[in-house]
C-alpha cells in the first residue's frame, strides 16, 4: 500500500491511523532484530500522534497525505527529547531540546514517527555497516549492504515497516541505499529543503529528502518539508509548487538527456541493461531521447571530494580530541581531510563553479540527464571493493561514483527502482534536473512508474 | 604532489605506518585527478559562493 492509498483507506474509515501504526510496529518487531534499521524506537509518542491523527480526521481536521502514516528519520535529525547519535559515539547521549526544521513540519502534516532510524556513522560512507549499532541489513538478501549512509531508511521503507523515511544525502546518501533497497529516494535542490537541526557532515553539500514505495509518495513528504527556513543559511525563497504528479501524467515532449560518456563507464552488465530498457520504455511512452555528452564526471567527484574532506573536517573537528570514538574508516576519512590545504579547498570550490556554469549548458538541450544510481547493486556486507570493466574498484567510490558529483551541482536527483539483476537485487535509474526542477523529475518519474518501469515487491513487505 | 606521510606526522598525527600509506594512498590517488584541474583554472575565477549576506549577522 502506498501513502495515497494508505490515506484514502483512512479518509474511508477502513483503517485508522493507530491500526496503520499497529501494523507498523508488528513488522518493525519482526524484522527490526534482523535488519537493525532502527536505533530508537519511539512507541509511546507514536501511539499518541495515531490517536490525535485519528481524533482529528474524525473531527474534519485533515492535514493532507501524511496525516496518520507512519514513517521513520534518519538518527540525525534532531528530536526533541529523543536521543539523536548519529549513528555515532560522539552523541550516543546526545538528547536536543529542539525538533529539526523536517521533523516540526513532518508533525505538522500529521505523519506518525516510528522512531530514529540506524545509518553510517555520521553519514561518512555508503556501506551502514555501523560499529556502533550494528549493520543494517539488506531486506533483500540480508547478507547484502542495503548501501548508505541512509541505510536504516532504504531498508525499513523496503520491508515495508514505514510508508516513507527522511534522509540525508552529502555524496549519494539517499539515492544509493534507495538503488540498493529497491525503493525510491529523491535529493531536491539544494536550499530547498532546510537542513536546519540536521548533523552536518558537508555544509555546502548536505541535503534532506525522502526515501519511499512510489514516486508519488516521495513527492507527497516534499510538498512537507519543502520551504524556505531563515534558521538555514542556505535556504532558498525559490517559489513552492505542487510536487505530487497528476495520475496520467505524460511523457510526451520530455526531452530525455541519455550521456553518451561517463554514466555508462564501468557498469555492472545487468545494471546498464536494465537502464538502457527504462530509457526504451520512456521513448515508448512519447519521450524524446537525445544522447548527450556530459561534463569531465570525473573532475566533478575529485572536486565533491575534496570539499568533502575539509568540510567534513572541520564540523567534528571539536570531537576529534577523542579518537576512540570514532569508528575505523570514519577516522581515517577525518585524517585526510586535516592534512587537506586551504588553497586546495578554495580551488575546489573555484573547479565547482567552473563545472556547475558547464554543466547548465546541458538544460538548454534537455530537460533531464538518465543514468544509472549506482554501477553495482548492493555489495556483500563486508566487501570493500569490487571487479567492473576487468578492474577492481573500492566499494565507496564505486556506490558514489554517479551520485556524487550531483551534489557539488545542487541538482535535484530522483532513484527509482528499474529492474532487477540476475541474483535478483534491485537496480536504481537516476533522474537529474536543473535547480529547483523536482516538479519535473518526479512527473518524469511517475510516468515511468505508471508505464510499468518498476519491481515486484520486497520478499519482506 | 605532495608527502602526505611528512605533512601527517608534522601535523601530529599518531597513526601506525599501515594506517599512513592506507591515507597517504587515498589522498595521492585524488590529486592525480585534482591537480592537474587546478592547473587549468582561470586566475580570475571566484570560489563557488556558499556565504549569503542577506542571511548573515
Amino acid at each position: 500500500m502506498t501513502i495515497h492509498e494508505a490515506a484514502e483507506a483512512l479518509r474511508a474509515r477502513e483503517i485508522s491511523a493507530v491500526e496503520l501504526l499497529s501494523a507498523a510496529m508488528s513488522r518493525l518487531e519482526r524484522w527490526n532484530p534482523t535488519l537493525r534499521a532502527f536505533i530508537t524506537v519511539t512507541a509511546d509518542s507514536a501511539l499518541e500522534r495515531a490517536r490525535q491523527a485519528d481524533r482529528e480526521l474524525a473531527a474534519g481536521q485533515d492535514r493532507g497525505p501524511l496525516h496518520g502514516i507512519p514513517i521513520a528519520l534518519k538518527d540525525l535529525f534532531a528530536t526533541r527529547g529523543v536521543r539523536t547519535t548519529g549513528g555515532s559515539r560522539v552523541f550516543e547521549n546526545y538528547v536536543p531540546d529542539f525538533d529539526a526544521a523536517v521533523v516540526e513540519r513532518l508533525h505538522a502534516a500529521g505523519a506518525v514517527s516510528l522512531g530514529k532510524l540506524n545509518m553510517h556513522e555520521l553519514a561518512y560512507g555508503i556501506t551502514s555497516a555501523n560499529p556502533h549499532f550494528g549493520a543494517v541489513r539488506n531486506p533483500w538478501k540480508g547478507e547484502r549492504s542495503p548501501g548508505g549512509s541512509s541505510g536504516g531508511s532504504g531498508a525499513a521503507v523496503a520491508a515495508g515497516i514505514v510508508y516513507a523515511a527522511m534522509g540525508s544525502d552529502t555524496g549519494g546518501s539517499i539515492r544509493i541505499p534507495a538503488a540498493f533497497c529497491g525503493t525510491v529516494g529523491l535529493k531536491p535542490t539544494y536550499g530547498r529543503v532546510s537542513r536546519f537541526g540536521a548533523l552536518p557532515l558537508g555544509f555546502s553539500l548536505d541535503h534532506m529528502g525522502p526515501l519511499a514505495r512510489s514516486v508519488r509518495d516521495a513527492a507527497a513528504v516534499l510538498n512537507a518539508i519543502a520551504g524556505y527556513d531563515p534558521r538555514d543559511q542556505a535556504s532558498s525563497r525559490h517559489p513552492l509548487v505542487d510536487y505530487i504528479p497528476e495520475e496520467g501524467c505524460s511523457m510526451r515532449g520530455v526531452r530525455i538527456g541519455f550521456p553518451e560518456n561517463f554514466y555508462f563507464e564501468r557498469v555492472d552488465r545487468d545494471v546498464e541493461s536494465s537502464v538502457r530498457g527504462a530509457v526504451a520504455r520512456a521513448e515508448s511512452l512519447g519521450a524524446e531521447v537525445k544522447p548527450v555528452l556530459v561534463p569531465d564526471g570525473a573532475a566533478l567527484n575529485a572536486v565533491g571530494q575534496m570539499i568533502l574532506l575539509s568540510e567534513a573536517a572541520a564540523a567534528l573537528a571539536p570531537h576529534l580530541e577523542n579518537r576512540a570514538l570514532f569508528g575505523e574508516d570514519v577516522l581515517r576519512l577525518l585524517d585526510q581531510g586535516r592534512l587537506v590545504a586551504a588553497a586546495d579547498y578554495i580551488n575546489a570550490q573555484r573547479l565547482r563553479r567552473k563545472l556547475r556554469g558547464e554543466f547548465e549548458k546541458l538544460w538548454a538541450q534537455v530537460d533531464c540527464l538518465v543514468c544509472p544510481t549506482t554501477p553495482i547493486t548492493a555489495p556483500r556486507i563486508g566487501d570493500l571493493t569490487v571487479r567492473l570493466g576487468g578492474r577492481d574498484e573500492n566499494v565507496r567510490m564505486a556506490a558514489t561514483r554517479l551520485v556524487r558529483g550531483i551534489n557539488v551541482l545542487g541538482f535535484p536527483a530522483l532513484s527509482l527502482p528499474c529492474g532487477l539483476s540476475g541474483d535478483g537485487l534491485p537496480i536504481g535509474l537516476q533522474i537529474v534536473g536543473p535547480a529547483f526542477a523536482e516538479a519535473t523529475i518526479l512527473r518524469i518519474g511517475a510516468a515511468l512508474e505508471d508505464g510499468g518501469v518498476a519491481i515486484p515487491p520486497c520478499p519482506l513487505a | 604532489m605532495n608527502d602526505w606521510r611528512a605533512l601527517a606526522r608534522a601535523r601530529g598525527l599518531d597513526l601506525s605506518a599501515q594506517e599512513l600509506d592506507a591515507i597517504a594512498q587515498a589522498l595521492e590517488r585524488l590529486e592525480e585527478t585534482f591537480r592537474p584541474l587546478v592547473k587549468e583554472l582561470p586566475a580570475e575565477l571566484d570560489p563557488a559562493p556558499v556565504f549569503r549576506a542577506e542571511n548573515s549577522g
